[in-house]
C-alpha cells in the first residue's frame, strides 16, 4: 500500500465532547483504500466513539470524519460492513430471516441475500441451522452469523470492532481467513482489537489512541521505530541491577528483564558479569506491539482487555 | 425513507409468525363463541323445559283451592285431583305419588306447597319448576292477550322525534359511526401500547441497534415500526371481527340476536371525518409518546412504569364521562378536551354525542398535530442518543445538550 494511494477514510481535527467531558481531542488520521488499519487503545481511550462518529451514529463536536470524501450516510455510495463491539441480533427469529433482512437493508435483493446467506452458513459449518431460532444457537455460532452479516454485500469498507471476542481458536482462525479474503479483494478494513498478534499479522498501519488523543500512528515498523527502536531481553536467575548510565529497565517479568540500552552491548555485558549476573539469553530485538501496548497503557490495561 | 418497505415487511411477518399474536387475536371471537354457546344451550334448556311439561314421567297429584289451574294443562301432565293437602302429602310419603302440589285459595298471600320424592339435589327442583309453569301458563290462558302482553313486558314501542329542521332524529343510532373511532382507538392503544414499547426497546435489549443504525436511518426504523404496528392492529381487528360477523349471520336465529340493519345507521360525513382525524392524530401522538419512552429507557420493563402513567392520563377522563353528556361547557370538560394527554377520549366521545363544535374540533386537532410533530421529533432525537445507552436511562438534559 503506497503513500500515494488515496484515502478512503479521512479524520481531521475530530473532537468529541459528552457534556463537559472531552472524550476525543483533536484527532487526525487517514486510512488508505485497500489497507488494513488497526485502531488500538485501552478501554475508554475513544476507539468506539471514533468509529460511531465516523458512521454518523454520533455527531462530532468538532472537526470532520469523511468516508470517500463525504460524511457517511446510510444511503451513500460506499458499501459498509460493520461489526460493533456491543453486538447482538434478533433472538426470536430464524437465522436465515435475520440474515436476509440485513442483506435487504444493505441493498441486496431478497433472493440474492438469501442465497448468499445460505452459502455463508455452509462455509462456517452452520448449513443445518438456517431455520433455527437464533437464541437456540451457542454464543460462538451467533458470533459467526454476526460476522456474516458484517461481510455481506462485499463491503468496500469493513469495520470490525473486537471481531474475535468470544471465538475459540478454531473459529478465530476461520474469522482471520474471512478477513484475509476480503483484504485480497481490496476491501479496506478497520480493525479494532487488543490482540496484538492479529494486528502484526493483518494490519498495514496502526493508530494507538490514549485518553482520546493520538499516541502512535504509522506502519507497524514506523510505530516500533517511533516508540524507541530496540530493546534488550535478558533472561537470568539473578536480578539485573539498575544502572542509569548504561540502560533503563523497562520491566521485569519473572526471570526476564527488558532494558532500553544506552551504551554499547559489550559495556553492558561487562557490567552484568562484574555484577555477578549470569544469563541464559541476551538478545537485542525490536519491541513487539504487545510490549509497546503495555508500555503505553501500563500492564493493567492489558489485563483489563 | 429508503428501506422503509423492508422494515415494515420484516416487522409484520415476524409478528404474524408469533403464536401470541394469534392467541390474542382469536381469544376474543373464541370467548364470544363460548358465551354464544352458553346462551344457546341455556335458551334451548328453557325451551325444552316448557316443551317437556307434557313429557314429565312422574305421577302427580294436585289440590287447587285457587281454581286457577287449567284442567287442560292438568290433563297434559296427567295430574290427578286430590281432595286435601294432608291426603296428598301422605300419598307422597307412602310412595303412592311421586309429587303433590297444593295451590292455596289466595296465591298472592299464601304459599304454594310442593311435595315430592327425593330424586337428587339437582333434579328435585323439577317439582317446583313444574308447579310454577302450571300456575303461570294457567293464569296466562285465562287472561286477555293485550293484558298478558303488558304484564309480560312484551309490548313493542316505536318512538320518532324530529329535529328543528323537521328531519327525523336518528337518536342513539347517530352515535355509532363516529363512535366506532373511539372503540377503535381504545382497542389499538390497549392492544398495541405494550407492543410499541417492546418493539422500540427490542433492538437495544438485543444489542442489534448499532448494526441497524449503520445500515438505515433511525427515522426509517421508527416510522417502519409505527406503520407495521398500525397495519398489525388492523389485521388483528379484522381477525377478531370476521369470525364474530360470520358467527352473527350463521347463529343469529339460534341465539335470538337482534337484527342489524346497517342501512338504518345514519352517517354524518362531517362527524365521521372529525372522528377520523382525531383518531389518527391521537394514535400517532400516543404511539410517538410510547416510542419516546421506549427510546429513553434501557429495557421494556423499565419503560412499563412510564407507560402506566401515560395510560392513566389517557383513560382517566372516562371517569368524567357523564359530564361530557351533560356539561360540555364546564371547565373540567374543556380542560380535558384541550390538554393533549387527556384529549383523545373526550374529543372522540363528545364528537360522537354531537356536542363538539367545529371550532373546538379544529383547535383541538391543531393542538394534537403540533404536539404529535414535537413528540415524534423528540422521539427520533432521543432514539438516536438513547439507542446506544444499554444500561441507563437518558436524561432530558443530555438530549437537549447534545449536538443534533
Amino acid at each position: 500500500m503506497s503513500k500515494e494511494t488515496p484515502p478512503l477514510v479521512t479524520v481531521n481535527h475530530f473532537r468529541m465532547d459528552f457534556g463537559k467531558k472531552t472524550v476525543i481531542k483533536d484527532l487526525s488520521f487517514d486510512i488508505r483504500k485497500g489497507e488494513t488499519f488497526g485502531l488500538l487503545g485501552s478501554n475508554g481511550s475513544g476507539k468506539t466513539t471514533t468509529i460511531r462518529a465516523l458512521l454518523g451514529i454520533y455527531q462530532p463536536t468538532g472537526g470532520e470524519l469523511l468516508i470517500d470524501g463525504a460524511p457517511y450516510t446510510v444511503d451513500g455510495s460506499v458499501r459498509l460492513g460493520y461489526l460493533p463491539e456491543e453486538r447482538g441480533l434478533y433472538k426470536k427469529e430464524n437465522v436465515i430471516d435475520i440474515m436476509t433482512y440485513f442483506g435487504q437493508l444493505k441493498g441486496m435483493k431478497r433472493s440474492e441475500a438469501k442465497e448468499w446467506s445460505l452459502n455463508f452458513l455452509k462455509r462456517v459449518d452452520l448449513g443445518n441451522e438456517a431455520s433455527t431460532r437464533l437464541d437456540k444457537l451457542s454464543g460462538g455460532m451467533q458470533q459467526k452469523i454476526q460476522v456474516g452479516i458484517a461481510v455481506m454485500d462485499n463491503p468496500q469498507l469493513l469495520i470490525l470492532d473486537e471481531p474475535a471476542k468470544g471465538f475459540d481458536p478454531v473459529n478465530r482462525r476461520l474469522l482471520m481467513d474471512i478477513i484475509e479474503e476480503h483484504q485480497e479483494q481490496g476491501t479496506t478494513v478497520i480493525f479494532v482489537t487488543h490482540q496484538m498478534e492479529e494486528v502484526e499479522r493483518l494490519c498495514d498501519r496502526i493508530l494507538l489512541l490514549k485518553d482520546g488523543a493520538r499516541r502512535l500512528y504509522g506502519t507497524v515498523d514506523e510505530v516500533k521505530d517511533e516508540f524507541g527502536g530496540q530493546v534488550l531481553e535478558i533472561v537470568s536467575d539473578q536480578q539485573v541491577p539498575t544502572n542509569e548510565k548504561l540502560y533503563t529497565i523497562e520491566r521485569r517479568e519473572g526471570r526476564t528483564t527488558m532494558l532500553t540500552p544506552k551504551a554499547e552491548m559489550l559495556a553492558l555485558q561487562r557490567f552484568l558479569l562484574s555484577s555477578g549476573v549470569t544469563y541464559s539469553r541476551f538478545e537485542l530485538k525490536r519491541p513487539s506491539l504487545d510490549d509497546i501496548f503495555v508500555d503505553v497503557y501500563g500492564p493493567s490495561a492489558k489485563e483489563e482487555n | 425513507m429508503h428501506n422503509l418497505g423492508t422494515v415494515v415487511r420484516f416487522e409484520i411477518v415476524r409478528t404474524l409468525k408469533k403464536k401470541s399474536f394469534w392467541i390474542a387475536a382469536l381469544a376474543v371471537p373464541v370467548i364470544a363463541g363460548m358465551v354464544g354457546l352458553i346462551i344457546f344451550f341455556s335458551n334451548k334448556t328453557t325451551d325444552d323445559q316448557t316443551k317437556n311439561l307434557a313429557n314429565e314421567q312422574y305421577s302427580l297429584g294436585i289440590t287447587d283451592e285457587s281454581h286457577l289451574i287449567s284442567d287442560q294443562l292438568m290433563g297434559v301432565v296427567k295430574a290427578q285431583k286430590i281432595g286435601n293437602k294432608a291426603e296428598g302429602e301422605a300419598a307422597v310419603k307412602l310412595g303412592k305419588l311421586d309429587a303433590y302440589f297444593y295451590y292455596p285459595g289466595n296465591v298472592s298471600k299464601e304459599t304454594v306447597q310442593v311435595y315430592g320424592k327425593d330424586v337428587g339435589f339437582f333434579k328435585n327442583s323439577r317439582y317446583q319448576d313444574l308447579a310454577d309453569q302450571l300456575l303461570k301458563q294457567s293464569a296466562a290462558s285465562k287472561t286477555d292477550p293485550n293484558l298478558r302482553a303488558i304484564l309480560q313486558g312484551t309490548t313493542s314501542y316505536s318512538a320518532t322525534t324530529f329535529t328543528s329542521d323537521g328531519q327525523i332524529d336518528k337518536g342513539l343510532l347517530k352515535l355509532i359511526a363516529p363512535g366506532i373511532f373511539l372503540v377503535l382507538f381504545y382497542f389499538m392503544i390497549a392492544t398495541f401500547g405494550n407492543q410499541i414499547l417492546t418493539s422500540i426497546t427490542e433492538e437495544k435489549e438485543n444489542r442489534v441497534i448499532e448494526m441497524i443504525l449503520a445500515t438505515i436511518k433511525p427515522t426509517t426504523l421508527l416510522v417502519g415500526k409505527l406503520l407495521s404496528l398500525i397495519l398489525l392492529a388492523f389485521i388483528q381487528m379484522f381477525t377478531i371481527l370476521i369470525p364474530i360477523v360470520i358467527g352473527y349471520f350463521v347463529f343469529k336465529n339460534q341465539l335470538s340476536l337482534p337484527n342489524l340493519d346497517l342501512a338504518s345507521i345514519p352517517i354524518d360525513p362531517l362527524a365521521v371525518s372529525i372522528s377520523a382525524v382525531i383518531f389518527l392524530l391521537s394514535f400517532v401522538m400516543f404511539a410517538g409518546i410510547l416510542m419516546t419512552i421506549g427510546a429513553a429507557m434501557p429495557t421494556a420493563k423499565e419503560a412499563g412504569g412510564f407507560m402506566g402513567a401515560t395510560f392513566a392520563l389517557l383513560f382517566g377522563p372516562l371517569y368524567a364521562a357523564p359530564l361530557f353528556f351533560t356539561s360540555p361547557e364546564s371547565p373540567v370538560v374543556q380542560f380535558l378536551s384541550y390538554f393533549p394527554l387527556t384529549a383523545p377520549i373526550p374529543l372522540l366521545l363528545r364528537n360522537a354525542i354531537g356536542n363538539l363544535s367545529l371550532l373546538e374540533a379544529g383547535i383541538a386537532s391543531a393542538i394534537l398535530l403540533i404536539v404529535t410533530v414535537i413528540v415524534v421529533r423528540i422521539g427520533v432525537r432521543i432514539f438516536r442518543f438513547g439507542a446506544l445507552e444499554y444500561s441507563r436511562k437518558l436524561s432530558i438534559k443530555e438530549v437537549i445538550g447534545r449536538k443534533a
